[in-house]
């Protein structure tokens, strides 16, 4: 019968570096992001966890879920941090090992930045990986610089949902001109895992955008939280891209278009949005992929 | 092999020798030329290290956390605003447990902006948990890096080691500079128990509960004190393999001191002189340089301070409210003692102002001709 | 647990360890953690839980006889041929005479309407059909268990009775009045719809089995049913309709050129000449009307059909329909006939009919045709067939059996009032029963009668084991749950569960054109009784039946092991089918109920026990 996403079984049956007993709420999806995550990178891989909801999902002292060696750092000091391991693995010789930066949106849109646009700027041969749930949930969904327009968080509450547009991360790390720059979704994650996989095959700095939905934080049914990350993608909100060196490759053309407010409408947090803002966030995220497509078509 | 050179470059070759396998910092006025030095030296193959050219101090400390649970010997160096940039940081690392060491030029904090000596920046991160060595000359400074390193590695805490902007940062001096071989005898190569290790997959500083942070923390501070065991004993081993002495505290002509003034950094050198020249007008008078200020050496403290009835502490360093922060703390170890000296806090120096001898003299003989002290602490030099 | 579900629990029970740390010695200098969260056994965040469970596809639903769809095509595309059609036989007898004439009702609910078309479950069940040789018996016939059963009828309804009956171990005789056995499949259906040679096929496969054939023997004329209900158990009715309805106009019966639409296909059938004339006029809008349009074409005729109701509410098929029309035959609408003259030489001067227009609905539903007024025309034709619909004979059953609307009255449980002297009980189906006049609708009486024959045998209530192994919506019962044999998937069934297209996730599905029914040109087909429809090759086959969603069953594609966040899907392996969901863990999130594409899991209650199973 044939399978859905091109994952062979032997992957997601083999070791798990990821293993259950895990912290996070049901229907996390930045639990299953680390999953597919690790699955893509293989055992050979370091990571590094600044303040973010995977600080607690990981365990608590003296446990961990993962399989892999793991140092939790400052809030800001993900990307840096990890540059640091790769700079002492390298000086042991282990330059084969995958040093990952695991960061929320927080610690990457707002308080990270910094840290993030200096390695990028050096090109530190590290993977970053924003797993973006768009909010700081961590600490009880205050809104952060990756909270879309019009968003309920507690810092943006009802009658005072979020006035600003979501941060364009993509836009900023292209910026530096990296060697690689993608994004990629829980919902595709055949796609995802040949990301990570070759992630570990480029050399210089490595970003990847992934959207992670939050059941509590998005206000949704837990069963939901895949179909719904998909639909950012169907909605074209969410496209998902990469770009090596420059030349821009769009990996899902979604077979199904869907309307913007059919997926806002899924979630709790977008009850408030206004039609302006729905129609501003409408032509951004049409001409954003406008632009991609175009972007695109002119590498084939 | 002795070559006339500053401070900054001493330090430099300290990091050289001890073979550091990755650097990170983030210049900052006087503590660029350190940084300066160590591009060159890399640049032209005389070491083997990485060096992260970080945008932030934050960030600098920061990679050193990542550097040295990698398990390599790690580096950094800095001073003032960017010292207290890393302050979160600072307290990540100790609380880390790793042995890390950074050497920071001894500058004042703004506004407004003075890069001149002053002791404030480090004193004020003495709750951090990180050893604090203080440093009186370019000679003391190289061999402090090396010391340093083999304390930390052995109690598993970072070291801090300071010495004044410019004077010493910029200022040259003869160092006698050892041979590579000479240091690799002293300090072995780093060999961490615990670090990033794919046989041995572990996570590091995650969460922890009340249940179990509270012992976390005793373990660091009996460690800590461990250094007031250890430290004497490297010193010991650097004595017999180098030649030159170092302890926790220097005595100088304390024995039959009626009064001892407590010095750190080049005060200390200015201190020496005055002490000798009070000497010959036959006044007993003493110093105790102040060396490692972190661990508390209260027993050291309490063995050379406590029988003498007068106590003169200086202080560049400030903290509003309170006065000079040595002063304070020599205190609260004295309080303990059976005899308790009258104690003369006194503030000098602050933003680079210069302590002459003259200075230090008319402090000792304030200190004589009052039973008590006349301001507490007594700003010296200000302008009234 | 077997296999890799054992092996990965044992781990990870082994690695879940708790440590206390007593006193402060215990601790590592650094803060460093020494195990796995395995400890943690967050399946008791639960509230509700998944299960693998096997539910119903629309298909099997809406089939009368309850055809395990899925199941044969899932053989079919593992290219275990004989595997799916013994499968298929197990709800459905004959795949090679319902693929050929079924009016497949599966393909008007296939889930798959909503991506891009339907699956052609019809061509499959063909192409599985049309593998085998149709006369091997079946593999595993039981031993006789001393009843016996009379089928009277070798229809469609007869035959199933008889294979079903057989396979309960019954011994079986079917008589039928006609020289050839097959009843309407024989003598109604043309012969370039279900070619003689497959039928005989069929017949041998029953005889093969044991099946007594009495052809040319009418019960009620031959032999007596009271006679039968002496030497028999079991009687089974399966007689059919063979008598048409009336169109009460003068004149009908007085010309040889006005015959009804079944007798014209009968006389076709057994052989004996038909001459219709150049033009042939057909009243009537059902399969009978197609069929004897389409033979009359064969015939060398011209021929126009007339229905009284739109096209919309013909009951035809439309694939039949549009056939029909291809081969040249003409509709006209919203017209009945209102009377027809009649020559002195027994020719049809002319045939006048009058338009209709819709009504109110009558108690069909569908809306009445009244006669438009003044709205006469006539139509010039050499013969009229009148094919307006079926009625049963039953001069044989006076006094035996109860009939009602001319209709044969039978229980819930098949079985037709009779006085119970002890004799036979007397059972009936297809079309003289109150049942759709389909193939499968008799095919599928045929199987209940059996079961509760079986019922009757071993002294079960009928009802109670109706309702255990009812399917779907309780249309069709199901054969295999009755003898508790395995389906396809060795998974958890709820057989009353349906799966209908609101439960099936499309995103998951690639639009694929469905592999086109391989017919002969109209042109050319229409000159030959021989068959016209090329049965699949097998990577037709393959590429169609790659179509099919699987709806309600799964097919191991992996997507509950991808996504679940807390890694808590195991993979049973070793050559078992399917997952295990690992309960210490699951916190019953509902990622593997939403994302499967084709509903097999449920989520059930936290407080309901479940076996977990081995």
């Amino acid at each position: 019968m044939q399978k859905i996403f091109d994952i062979p079984r032997e992957l997601m049956t083999g070791e798990d570096l990821a293993q259950p007993g895990m912290l996070s709420c049901q229907g996390c999806g930045a639990s299953l992001a680390m999953k597919l995550a690790l699955k893509g990178l293989g055992e050979r891989t370091i990571v590094a966890i600044p303040a973010c909801c995977w600080t607690i999902i990981i365990g608590v002292y003296p446990y961990s879920t993962l399989k892999v060696p793991v140092v939790h750092v400052l809030f800001e000091t993900a990307a840096v941090s990890a540059s640091g391991i790769r700079a002492g693995l390298d000086m042991r010789g282990e330059e084969d090992v995958v040093v990952m930066a695991w960061a929320g949106d927080g610690g990457t849109f707002d308080i990270g930045i910094q840290s993030l646009s200096g390695v990028a700027e050096r090109n530190d041969d590290i993977l970053y990986v924003c797993y973006d749930n768009e909010a700081y949930m961590n600490t009880g969904i205050q809104r952060s610089g990756a909270t879309p327009m019009g968003a309920w968080t507690t810092t943006t509450p009802s009658g005072a949902v979020k006035q600003e547009k979501k941060k364009d991360i993509e836009k900023i790390m292209l910026a530096h001109e990296i060697p690689y720059v993608a994004t990629a979704s829980v919902a595709y994650p055949d796609d995802m895992i040949q990301k990570f996989k070759k992630a570990r095959t480029i050399k210089g700095t490595k970003f990847i955008h992934l959207l992670s939905p939050c059941p509590p934080g998005w206000r949704i049914d837990p069963a939901m939280s895949i179909k719904i990350t998909r639909m950012a993608t169907q909605a074209k909100v969410f496209p998902i891209y990469e770009v090596e060196n420059g030349k821009y490759k769009l990996n899902v053309y979604p077979e199904k278009e869907i309307h913007l407010k059919e997926y806002l409408n899924t979630q709790g947090r977008f009850r408030q949005i206004t039609e302006d803002m729905l129609k501003g966030a409408k032509e951004r995220a049409d001409q954003k992929w406008e632009d991609l497509v175009a972007m695109a078509e002119k590498e084939l | 092999m002795k070559q006339v050179i500053k401070g900054n470059f001493a330090v430099a070759q300290g990091v050289r020798l001890c073979r550091v396998g990755v650097i990170s910092a983030y210049p900052i006025t006087p503590q660029t030329t350190i940084v300066e030095e160590l591009s060159e030296i890399c640049a032209r193959g005389e070491m083997d290290a990485k060096f992260i050219k970080v945008e932030s101090e934050h960030s600098a400390m920061a990679a050193m956390v990542g550097s040295s649970t990698a398990g390599v010997r790690s580096f950094t160096a800095t001073s003032s605003q960017g010292l207290l940039l890393m302050h979160e940081v600072l307290h990540w690392a100790a609380g880390a447990r790793l042995p890390i060491v950074l050497s920071n030029v001894n500058r004042a904090v703004g506004p407004g902006w003075n890069i001149w000596a002053d002791q404030t920046d480090s004193v004020s991160q003495r709750d951090t948990g990180w050893v604090q060595i203080y440093c009186e000359s370019n000679q003391e400074v190289l061999d402090s890096v090396i010391m340093s390193y083999k304390l930390a590695e052995k109690i598993l805490l970072p070291v801090m080691l300071t010495y004044d902007a410019f004077f010493l940062s910029h200022t040259s001096e003869i160092v006698d500079i050892p041979d590579i071989e000479e240091v690799d005898a002293f300090l072995p190569p780093y060999q961490p128990e615990f670090r990033l290790d794919l046989d041995n997959p572990r996570m590091f500083g995650g969460l922890i509960s009340p249940e179990y942070y509270y012992e976390q923390r005793y373990i660091m501070h009996k460690d800590a004190l461990e250094a007031l065991e250890y430290y004497p004993m490297v010193c010991e081993e650097f004595h017999e393999k180098f030649g030159r002495e170092y302890d926790v505290v220097e005595e100088y002509r304390t024995d039959d001191a009626e009064l001892i003034i407590v010095t750190a950094g080049t005060i200390t050198s200015v201190t020496r002189i005055v002490v000798d020249r009070l000497r010959e007008q036959g006044k007993n008078v003493g110093m105790m340089k102040l060396r490692m200020f972190r661990p508390v050496p209260v027993e050291r403290w309490l063995d050379v301070l406590g029988g003498i009835p007068k106590v003169v502490v200086m202080d560049r360093n400030i903290t509003a409210g309170l006065g000079g922060v040595f002063a304070s703390e020599i205190q609260a170890v004295l309080y303990n003692s059976e005899t308790r000296p009258v104690i003369y806090p006194v503030v000098v120096g602050l933003g680079g102002r210069d302590v002459t001898p003259d200075d230090v003299e008319g402090i000792i003989n304030y200190a004589l001709e009052n039973d008590k002290p006349k301001d507490v602490p007594l700003f010296w030099g200000l302008k009234q | 647990m077997k296999g890799i579900v054992l092996m990965t629990m044992k781990k990870r029970s082994e690695s879940a360890k708790a440590y206390e740390f007593k006193t402060w010695r215990d601790f590592t200098p650094m803060n460093i953690s020494v195990g796995t969260m395995l400890h943690n056994m967050t399946g008791s965040w639960r509230f509700i839980k998944p299960i693998y469970e096997d539910k119903v596809p629309a298909c099997q639903n809406a089939c009368p006889a309850g055809n395990d769809i899925e199941g044969w095509i899932k053989l079919l595309q593992k290219g275990e041929y004989d595997k799916a059609y013994w499968h298929l036989k197990r709800e459905q007898p004959f795949p090679a005479i319902l693929g050929r004439i079924c009016f497949k009702f599966c393909e008007t609910v296939c889930n798959r309407k909503q991506l891009d078309s339907f699956v052609g479950i019809n061509e499959l069940e063909r192409f599985v059909g049309d593998r085998v040789d149709l006369s091997t018996p079946h593999p595993d016939l039981p031993d006789y268990n001393g009843k016996s059963l009379a089928v009277v009828g070798s229809g469609p309804a007869g035959m199933s009775t008889a294979y079903y009956g057989r396979l309960l171990g019954l011994r079986v005789t079917m008589f039928e009045a006609l020289p050839e056995m097959g009843g309407i499949l024989r003598v109604g259906i043309p012969a370039y719809r279900l070619p003689r040679e497959i039928l005989a096929a069929e017949f041998d496969g029953l005889k093969n089995m044991g099946i007594e054939l009495m052809p040319n023997i009418a019960v009620g004329k031959d032999i007596t049913l009271n006679g039968l209900r002496s030497d028999y158990n079991y009687i089974f009715l399966g007689t059919g309709v063979h008598e048409s309805a009336k169109l009460n106009l003068e004149g009908e019966d007085e010309s040889d050129r006005i015959m009804s639409g079944l007798g014209m296909l009968k006389k076709v059938a057994l052989g004996e000449e038909v001459n219709l004339g150049k033009r042939v006029t057909i009243i009537g809008g059902g399969n009978t009307a197609i069929d004897a349009a389409r033979t009359a074409v064969r015939l060398g005729s011209k021929v126009t059909v007339i229905y009284r109701r739109s096209e919309t509410e013909m009951p035809a098929h439309p694939g039949e329909v549009e056939e029909a029309r291809e081969e040249g035959v003409e509709f006209r609408f919203l017209a009945a006939p209102e009377n027809i003259k009649i020559n002195k030489d027994g020719s049809i001067e002319r045939l006048v009919c009058c338009e209709m227009e819709l009504g109110p609905p009558d108690e069909s539903g569908r809306r009445r045709p009244v006669k438009k007024e003044g709205a006469l025309f006539e139509v010039e034709t050499d013969s009229i067939l009148i094919a307006i619909g079926e009625i049963p004979a039953f001069d044989f059953l006076k006094d035996v059996v109860k009939t009602e609307n001319n209709l044969v009255v039978v229980n819930e449980g098949m079985q037709v009032e009779t006085i119970d002297d002890g004799r036979a009980k007397i059972f009936g189906g297809g079309d003289i029963i109150d049942l759709p006049h389909t193939v499968v609708h008799a095919v599928a009486a045929g199987k209940k009668a059996a079961i509760a024959m079986d019922c009757d045998r071993k002294g079960a209530d009928f009802s109670e084991v109706f309702q255990k192994i009812a399917t779907g919506d309780g249309r069709a019962l199901s054969f295999s749950k009755y003898m508790g044999w395995m389906p396809v998937n060795p998974v958890r069934q709820n057989n009353t569960k349906v799966v209908d297209s609101e439960k099936i996730v499309y995103d998951y599905f690639m639009k694929a054109p469905q592999v086109e029914k391989q017919v002969l040109d109209a042109g050319v087909r229409k000159g030959s009784f021989d068959t016209y429809c090329k049965t699949f090759d097998e990577d037709q086959a393959q590429r169609e039946a790659a179509r099919c969603m699987h709806c309600g069953r799964c097919t191991e594609c992996d997507n509950c092991l991808i996504f679940c966040p807390d890694v808590s899907v195991l993979v049973r392996g070793e050559g078992q089918f399917g997952y295990a969901i690992d309960y210490d863990y699951c916190k019953g999130c509902g990622i593997c109920f939403t994302e499967c594409p084709r509903n097999a899991i449920t989520m059930i209650d936290e407080e309901i026990p479940i076996q977990v199973d081995d």
